[in-house]
């Protein structure tokens, strides 16, 4: 059963099925939820069965849609998709239970909207060919950008024209170097072709794979965002739901850094060496800038938005040190950005019940009033500034062994940014939640029976990760240590740091045989 | 078998000339169904007469005729829009007022436009252009109560006579360097001679290229077409920027792809500037616009230079790209007029974007194609119009012309700013004040073409494997002359 195809399906065809017109509120909310709950069970099945050791893509469907433009549809996932694809399909799955009891106006398009936008998020995160890659990172614009533009708060109509207009300036040179990726790949190995997984060693020259890298570079540096692309994402996160913007910060901003470890770094590894260095300072300027902006932000919801910043930044130099055990550092960094983030935006929703804003400013000593809901803030706190024995202590230790061992002054400048996430969550912690008690009606923020539900699948992943964090760090040896190979070729280092074997596309000394030849393509008539 | 092989540009004439005459029978019914009866039979003949011919290769009248897949592809595009704007047209006021007429100035438009599809020679790919042309002076100004209407024949007549002696001179120019009015003798003369770079060839390039480029209403040559596309009766509008756009690209691929392929140096340059301005111009003039069919005519004159990159590029990819982009085109922009031509009867001010504003939720069917209709002509993945652009800016990267794909992309970015507006009134919108209804019924049949054009816009997606194989054996067909 082509078991992925139908992962991103059925939320899509949910989402198809919400847009008929007459489909009452009930009804929809059923669908959605069912939808979500059955992708949500098809890929923990994936994840069980998936083998934790290949370092190849699994469960692979696919289907020629336009064999004569090297079209196809082709989708999998191996030991870094599969726990993207569970955040998304976790998260969203949480997003609508939320959703269905605080509903808003409209309900039935903001719902299929959700699901519209799992379904390409999904799609992203299982493509094994750089069209079909393109054509989800495109589509996940659609949903996103009604989601914004209908529901959004103050100030939406700007903030949805910057998104659009800042993500569609990154992925038009995107898909200009997919084509070119093609053709010049062509040139080399002979084959025309769009696969990621074939056009992975292919021996571009040093420029070509520097000016192919770029093409892709700036759009998924917009998507993180990296400093100074950031541009947008103050706007969207203010101006959206708390839902989406949750959404946005939890899985979305993942798109980018995925695109770095599937395509980037794998398909271009001397573009990616040469740019190494720069993509990392400017990952060490986003964190000490958005740790920054985070300690002086006015509410909580901007606070989480800069602080993403600063863990993107993270899973950055993570990837960009072309190390095994820091790429698995941000992997599973990945995952607990995810679920912190997540964690983190129910709390503001749930204290924006007892408040008119979530200006930090206004409010104090929700303690007193609440105090399990103080206690989960301080899990979450804890958790997002990395304390040992924390999920995301894991992940950052993880990142920063490695980073370490390739470019000691990057990993001292980072840890500064450790030590800033503890100014601004400690701060946030205190005036919020200690104090004498004003401005917030804290039996109204208290957690109910219902809030559980969503916050103790979150919280029940962190602690799992924080003890058993080779639940994922263990099936991402073997992919992440084929994805960095050939950048650590092209860095030139130690043979023993590489595990996985780097094939030249094509092979050296393979000598075209007769008929082999490429087609002329000049005919004249 | 010359004259067998001319059937279905035959049969399109002579069901014109029966046309006229039928609708001068006396008697209500013969004058209401007869012209549109004889129309719809005759196109539906030359349908089949092209299916028939559809894998020959016949070089009729000593080669001033091709009758090979290229040209059945066309006439297959002509034979479909003139359909469609037959059936849009049945209540429209121009064509009950004066039926005969107006089908069979329709007809030998369509004639016209066959025998451009099919030209060996310059001659006779003038004269071609200049029947359809003269017909669609007349069908613009056929509602000759309007002043709007009478302006836009008037204009179109202008700017059409001067399009077209600009493209006379152009091919006197070809004449003098070669000495054949031939497109296969042309082509004979330009392979490994010195012509390449000489003034005279340059001078004939470039004058042809602006005498299509008239046709075409690419840009800068696109002046008039956002006023005639608004004075014309809709239905008009729709063939013109449908069946005339098909028309004038088939005879840039014809001159250009294959008769000067030798020179291609020399005019892949400029026909690559056109298409960029065309894609500038169009896109960012129709991000003002508030009446549908000027948006339309922008986005018409944008897409212009979209199809154009693949005449740029110059290889059989290209003509590929370009026929099958045609296809699409034609399926989009007939599902965008046939919305406009109904919500013209509905209310007075039917042709302005606001009129549509809550439109697509009061009837989603409507709704549905409206929106695949912008999406896929925004270029939206994966729907058809995405795959034409990925091929065309395909094709221009693989002749080098990286610069052309990226402002096609660049253009296709701004595109989405007015496709999408139009849907967000559409969807969200309410409109106020109220509408002043007309409530006049629509064509019969509309509502057949729109679903049937949301339909072929999904269709050339999901089954585009096996229509590309037919673009590409039309456009080999095109090249192996």
């Amino acid at each position: 059963m082509p078991m992925v195809t139908a992962i991103i399906l059925l939320p899509l065809a949910a989402a198809l099925a919400l847009a008929i017109p007459g489909t009452s509120r009930p009804q929809a909310r059923m669908t959605a939820l069912l939808a979500a709950g059955l992708t949500l069970a098809m890929v923990i099945s994936l994840t069980v069965r998936l083998d934790r050791d290949a370092a190849g893509l699994q469960f692979v469907d696919r289907h020629s849609w336009v064999s004569e433009a090297g079209l196809q549809w082709a989708v999998g996932v191996d030991g870094i998709s599969i726990w993207l694809l569970l955040l998304t399909a976790g998260i969203f799955m949480l997003a609508l239970i939320a959703t269905a009891w605080r509903p808003p106006e409209r309900e039935v398009g903001f719902l299929a909207a959700m699901l519209a936008g799992e379904a390409s998020l999904l799609g992203l995160f299982a493509a094994a060919d750089l069209v079909i890659f393109y054509v989800f990172w495109e589509a996940m614009l659609v949903p996103f950008f009604f989601l914004i533009a209908i529901w959004g708060g103050e100030g939406r109509g700007p903030a949805t024209i910057k998104f659009i207009i800042y993500t569609m300036v990154g992925s038009v040179p995107m898909l200009v170097a997919i084509l070119a990726t093609a053709f010049v790949a062509q040139d080399i190995t002979g084959q025309f072709t769009f696969d990621i997984s074939e056009l992975r060693g292919v021996s571009f020259s040093e420029a070509e794979s520097t000016w192919l890298f770029a093409g892709f570079v700036l759009a998924f540096a917009i998507k993180l965002p990296i400093w100074p692309f950031h541009g947008w994402l103050p706007d969207a996160y203010r101006a959206a739901p708390l839902i989406v913007t949750a959404v946005l910060a939890a899985v979305m901003s993942k798109a980018g850094v995925y695109g770095l470890i599937r395509v980037g770094v794998p398909t271009f590894p001397d573009g990616a060496a040469n740019f190494a260095i720069v993509l990392s300072v400017l990952a060490l300027i986003g964190i000490v800038y958005g740790s920054l902006m985070a300690w002086r932000a006015p509410t909580m919801r901007m606070l989480v938005a800069y602080s993403s910043l600063a863990h993107l930044g993270f899973i950055v130099l993570g990837i960009m040190a072309f190390d095994i055990q820091a790429g698995q550092g941000a992997v599973l960094q990945m995952v607990n950005h995810g679920l912190v983030v997540a964690a983190a935006f129910v709390i503001v929703g749930l204290i924006n019940r007892g408040t008119a804003g979530d200006h930090i400013d206004r409010i104090g000593g929700i303690a007193s009033g609440a105090p399990r809901l103080a206690a989960v803030f301080l899990i979450v706190a804890l958790a997002a500034l990395a304390i040992p024995g924390s999920n995301s202590f894991v992940g950052e230790f993880f990142i920063l062994t490695g980073v370490f061992r390739h470019h000691l002054w990057l990993a001292v400048l980072a840890t500064i940014g450790i030590l800033l996430a503890a100014v601004y969550m400690l701060r946030l912690y205190q005036t919020a939640m200690n104090g004498p008690a004003f401005g917030a009606n804290a039996r109204a923020i208290e957690l109910r029976t219902l809030d559980y539900v969503v916050l103790s699948p979150l919280l029940a992943a962190m602690l799992a990760i924080a003890l058993w964090p080779a639940g994922i760090v263990g099936s991402t040896r073997a992919p992440v240590a084929k994805a960095v190979a050939p950048a650590q070729v092209a860095a030139e280092r130690p043979t023993d740091q590489i595990e996985a074997p780097v094939v030249p596309n094509p092979p050296p000394r393979a000598l075209p045989l007769p008929g082999d030849e490429p087609e002329v393509a000049e005919v004249s008539p | 078998m010359n004259l067998a092989a001319t059937t279905p540009i035959l049969i399109v004439a002579a069901a014109a000339t029966l046309a006229l005459g039928v609708g001068l029978v006396p008697g209500r019914a013969a004058e209401r169904y007869g012209p549109t009866a004889v129309a719809i039979i005759g196109l539906v003949a030359a349908a089949v007469m092209s299916l028939v011919f559809w894998g020959d290769r016949i070089e009729a009248f000593e080669g001033s005729l091709h009758i090979d897949r290229f040209s059945m592809l066309l006439n297959l595009i002509f034979i479909t829009a003139a359909l469609a704007v037959i059936i849009l047209s049945i209540r429209e006021p121009g064509a009950v007022a004066r039926r005969g007429e107006y089908a069979s100035l329709i007809l030998f438009s369509t004639a016209g436009m066959m025998l451009v599809g099919a030209a060996g020679d310059l001659i006779v790919l003038f004269v071609g252009i200049e029947i359809l042309s003269v017909s669609l002076y007349v069908l613009a100004a056929l509602e000759v109560w309007r002043e709007r209407s009478l302006e836009a024949g008037l204009k179109y007549l202008i700017m059409g006579a001067i399009g077209s002696s600009i493209l006379l001179y152009g091919f006197a120019l070809l004449y003098g360097a070669t000495g054949t009015t031939r497109l296969g003798e042309i082509a004979d003369a330009l392979n490994g001679s010195a012509l390449g770079g000489e003034p005279l060839v340059l001078g004939a390039v470039v004058l042809m290229v602006a005498g299509l480029g008239f046709k075409a209403s690419a840009a800068p040559f696109h002046m008039w077409t956002p006023d005639v596309y608004e004075g014309a009766p809709t239905p008009i509008t729709a063939f013109m920027s449908t069946a005339t756009k098909a028309a004038a690209l088939a005879a840039f691929l014809r001159i250009f792809t294959a008769g000067l392929a030798d020179i291609e140096a020399d005019w892949d340059l400029i026909i690559g500037v056109v298409a960029a301005a065309a894609i500038i111009v169009g896109n960012v003039a129709a991000l003002l616009q508030d009446n549908m069919k000027r948006l339309l005519a922008y986005s018409s004159v944008g897409q212009a230079g979209y199809l154009l990159i693949g005449v740029a590029a110059g290889s059989i990819q290209g003509a590929e790209a370009t026929l099958y982009y045609l296809l699409v085109y034609l399926a989009m922009t007939l599902a965008a007029f046939a919305i406009v031509i109904i919500r013209e009867r509905e209310v007075i001010d039917g042709d302005t974007v606001q009129a549509l504003a809550g439109y697509a939720r009061r009837r989603p069917v409507h709704g549905a194609v409206l929106t695949l209709a912008m999406l896929s002509l925004a270029g939206f993945p994966p729907l058809s119009g995405f795959l034409g652009k990925f091929l065309l800016f395909g094709s221009a990267v693989e002749a080098d012309m990286i610069w052309l794909a990226v402002i096609g992309a660049l253009g296709s970015i701004v595109s989405l700013g007015y496709y999408l507006r139009v849907l967000g009134v559409a969807w969200l919108g309410d409109r106020r004040p109220s509408p002043a209804e007309r409530g006049l019924e629509s064509p019969p049949l509309a509502g057949l073409v729109t679903v049937t054009s949301g339909l072929a816009i999904v269709a050339l997606t999901i089954a585009a494997s096996p229509v590309l194989d037919a673009c590409r054996s039309a456009a080999e067909s095109l090249l192996a002359a």
